[in-house]
């Protein structure tokens, strides 16, 4: 049992999105066949420069990040740009009918909208999302085969609790519970000395050599883990080991029983 | 804008030494006076023949000196005619390996990329090779820091980014990128080393309209962000693939999802696929499979055998035959609870109740995995593969309303506790496991021909473990090791360096 001062941020940092598209100014919207016969088009004319997805490609630029898609109308900026090329940018001119350029407009803006609706981040929880429990259930759990009623009482520590943590929160602080308020207990630990004096404290830290304590007077000592012996009571420990036991149905039935501890 | 420092004496001092370089020739029989990769060598193993520091000295070992950067060191430094090259994102400094002493250091202005950590550089020639968080590849002045060129790997502004220590094979240079909050193509690209032209791109999974012979599913993703192993008689490089995304939506790409998660062997003069193996098929979990595709020849059963070993951030260890992509092993070495079991050919079977769902799952490992990319070692003399484990649990979620791109849930981790784990390859079975703490470890594994294994505790704690049993020889406190321990000898004196904090930490015996 150890318990450790580092947060492990490595790989559990707050994620971010690609960077947003410039947004289209007037909002529009075309026909699925528009779209569809706007994608068979623009596969076939411009997917070689500008990808099939109009996400851009080896030589033509990313369309759904285009200001000048963003800017346009309908069509009114896209359509003189296709049948009129861009020379000095190495775009051809392009002989199509009004309607082959309308069915390319169509799908140059179905996929700038598909990207300006990309969130690629992490996502939020929500209570109404965790109602899935048994509260009756989770109650003969905690009090039978889970063993939580060992340590909790719904009616003295964990009274409440459903007031002060909801949804996600409560179901962390019933797993593992290391944050939010009340602070949970800490470990209880008893040191013995060579010399057999005890000192008893809360634990404040331990490695593989060195243990230290917070005493009666809330001094902090330590110790090279040889020179004493350990006694300690690491509630975590239990709900560790816990975690390797619970069934989901189990889970979600206890936080549902918790949840109605008001 | 770029700002290089430097300092005239020392620089042209070393531009005399650099004046031979790396070529494909060292890079197959690297000297004892480097560590001219990544890996420090092809195979991956993390493992020195040194035998200067012993169970009996290894009490004595000192610092020699110390080397503070800006940044967490996160990265294996390379080592080539005496110079250290470590990096960070948007840094390499160059460091006298003798001393400690800064010879030059490159950086640039942040970029909107995004910054996650830095694995390290290549050398190659005359010149340094970093990647940067907006995904470019800059070739630097070995002697000076000065950018010789600078070419776009992949589109940041797309959601790419990289952390990726390049690979050197013959005249390739092997990129990959990362790129998890949106829908991307895993690519890797190899690069012409002298011009920066993009010589082939081998995609994990099709980009929109190439077909690649290989239908993901619906799957994008599989980013090859880890720096790959070579068998140079087999002419095939192995490189891990990353999760398929979008990352916990599993619902709108069904079925195995290659080629992600897998380990993939590659011609490095074509790019082309000799074959695939994927440790986790339809993966929901995050638990990319890049982490390093071991080599290793040895007996299997009593059979001689060219096999790639790795530990997955899956739970699961797995060795293969190298020349087929077959499997001889498939065994946890963590707590897993997201499988069935495992099918004929080696892979496990992932239990759809452990996808994530509305309500959450209780999965183990969690996101961070049962391992992640810090370096295992593999010693040869007890056939033992010495590995950073956690035995963790998470929660995922998953909803309709949480989309079809990038990361699409959430996955808030439990609780985990940190060990170093030994696993004897001919049958998975875990031989030792040390306890470092609570959470993931943060560092990697050395291990050396005296039975010595170095590592680093989740405290402040370097660690000396004698390899055979686990038990601990020796310890300091220099800080907590953020990355792989590596070791060299200069002027008949064997140096183990490691990153504590922000400081390059070396140390010798007297």
């Amino acid at each position: 049992m150890r318990i450790s001062i580092w947060i492990i941020a490595t790989l559990l940092s707050a994620g971010q999105a690609s960077q947003r598209p410039p947004q289209t100014v007037t909002p529009q919207t075309y026909t699925p066949e528009q779209i569809q016969a706007g994608q068979t088009r623009f596969s076939s004319q411009c997917g070689f420069c500008h990808g099939r997805d109009a996400a851009g490609g080896e030589t033509g630029p990313d369309l759904t990040r285009s200001v000048l898609v963003a800017q346009d109308l309908r069509g009114d900026k896209i359509s003189p740009i296709v049948k009129m090329g861009r020379q000095e940018k190495g775009m051809p001119a392009f002989d199509l009918g009004d309607a082959d350029v309308s069915a390319i407009v169509a799908y140059i803006h179905d996929q700038k909208a598909k990207a300006e609706a990309h969130n690629g981040n992490r996502r939020n929880v929500e209570p109404s999302d965790l109602e899935t429990g048994n509260a009756d259930a989770g109650r003969q759990y905690f009090d039978g085969a889970g063993g939580c009623a060992k340590c909790h009482s719904a009616t003295g520590d964990l009274a409440g609790i459903g007031t002060r943590f909801q949804g996600l929160a409560l179901l962390q602080r019933m797993l593992y519970p290391t944050a939010g308020r009340p602070a949970p207990a800490p470990a209880k630990v008893t040191v013995k000395l060579k010399s057999d004096e005890t000192v008893a404290g809360t634990l404040v830290s331990r490695d593989e050599f060195t243990i230290t304590l917070k005493d009666d007077t809330g001094a902090n000592r330590s110790w090279p883990v040889t020179d004493v012996t350990i006694t300690m009571n690491d509630p975590l420990a239990v709900h560790f080991d816990q975690l390797g036991k619970y069934t989901d149905t189990d889970m979600h039935n206890v936080r549902a029983y918790l949840q109605t501890l008001r | 804008m770029r700002f290089v420092f430097g300092f005239g004496l020392v620089v042209s001092l070393a531009a005399i030494a650099l004046s031979q370089g790396v070529t494909p020739a060292m890079l197959l029989k690297p000297p004892v006076d480097s560590w001219p990769t990544y890996h420090g060598d092809y195979t991956g193993k993390h493992h020195s023949a040194f035998t200067q520091i012993t169970p009996a000295n290894v009490g004595q070992l000192t610092q020699a000196w110390k080397f503070q950067t800006t940044a967490g060191v996160k990265s294996t430094p390379v080592l080539v005619n005496g110079v250290l090259y470590v990096s960070a994102p948007d840094n390499v400094w160059a460091v006298d390996a003798r001393t400690g002493k800064e010879l030059w250091r490159y950086t640039q202005p942040r970029s909107d990329a995004f910054y996650i950590g830095h694995r390290g550089v290549a050398v190659y020639k005359d010149m340094v090779y970093v990647t940067t968080p907006n995904a470019h590849l800059l070739a630097l002045n070995a002697s000076d820091g000065k950018v010789r060129w600078d070419v776009v790997i992949a589109d940041s502004k797309k959601g790419y980014w990289s952390t990726n220590a390049p690979l050197v094979v013959g005249n390739h240079m092997l990129v990959g990128v990362s790129g998890d909050f949106d829908n991307l193509p895993g690519q890797l690209k190899s690069i012409d080393p002298d011009t920066g032209k993009t010589q082939w791109i081998f995609y994990s999974t099709p980009p929109a309209g190439v077909d690649t012979g290989t239908p993901s599913g619906g799957s994008t993703g599989g980013q090859m962000w880890m720096t790959g192993t070579y068998d140079p008689e087999l002419n095939l490089v192995y490189v891990g693939t990353g999760n398929p995304t979008p990352v916990l939506n599993g619902v709108m790409r069904p079925g195995d999802n290659k080629w992600t998660c897998s380990i993939v062997a590659l011609n490095p003069d074509t790019g082309k696929l000799a074959w695939g193996f994927q440790v986790s098929p339809h993966d929901t979990h995050d638990w990319d499979a890049a982490e390093v595709p071991v080599l290793v020849d040895a007996n299997f059963n009593g059979t001689p055998r060219k096999m790639v070993m790795q530990a997955s951030r899956n739970g699961y260890f797995f060795v293969l035959d190298r020349t087929n992509g077959k499997n001889l092993v498939t065994a946890p070495f963590a707590s897993v609870n997201w499988s069935k079991g495992i099918d004929a050919e080696g892979h496990p079977i992932p239990n759809s109740d452990k996808e994530p769902q509305r309500d959450g799952r209780l999965v183990s490992p969690n996101e961070s995995g049962a391992t992640n990319y810090r370096s295992p070692s593999f010693d040869p003399q007890s056939g033992l593969f010495i590995v950073s484990a956690q035995d963790a649990y998470g929660l995922y979620f998953f909803k309709p309303e949480h989309g079809d791109y990038g990361w699409a849930g959430a996955s808030p981790s439990v609780a985990g506790k940190g060990f170093i784990r030994a696993i004897d390859y001919q049958t998975g079975k875990i031989k030792w496991s040390h306890p470092i703490g609570d959470g993931a470890g943060t560092a990697g594994v050395l291990s050396t021909a005296t039975g010595l294994t170095f590592t680093g505790d989740n405290s402040v704690n370097l660690l000396a473990l004698r390899t055979s049993d686990g038990t601990t020889l020796w310890h300091s406190n220099v800080g907590r090791i953020g990355n792989s321990p590596i070791t060299y000898m200069l002027d008949g004196k064997q140096y183990l360096l490691v990153g504590a904090g922000n400081s390059l930490v070396a140390l010798a015996v007297p």
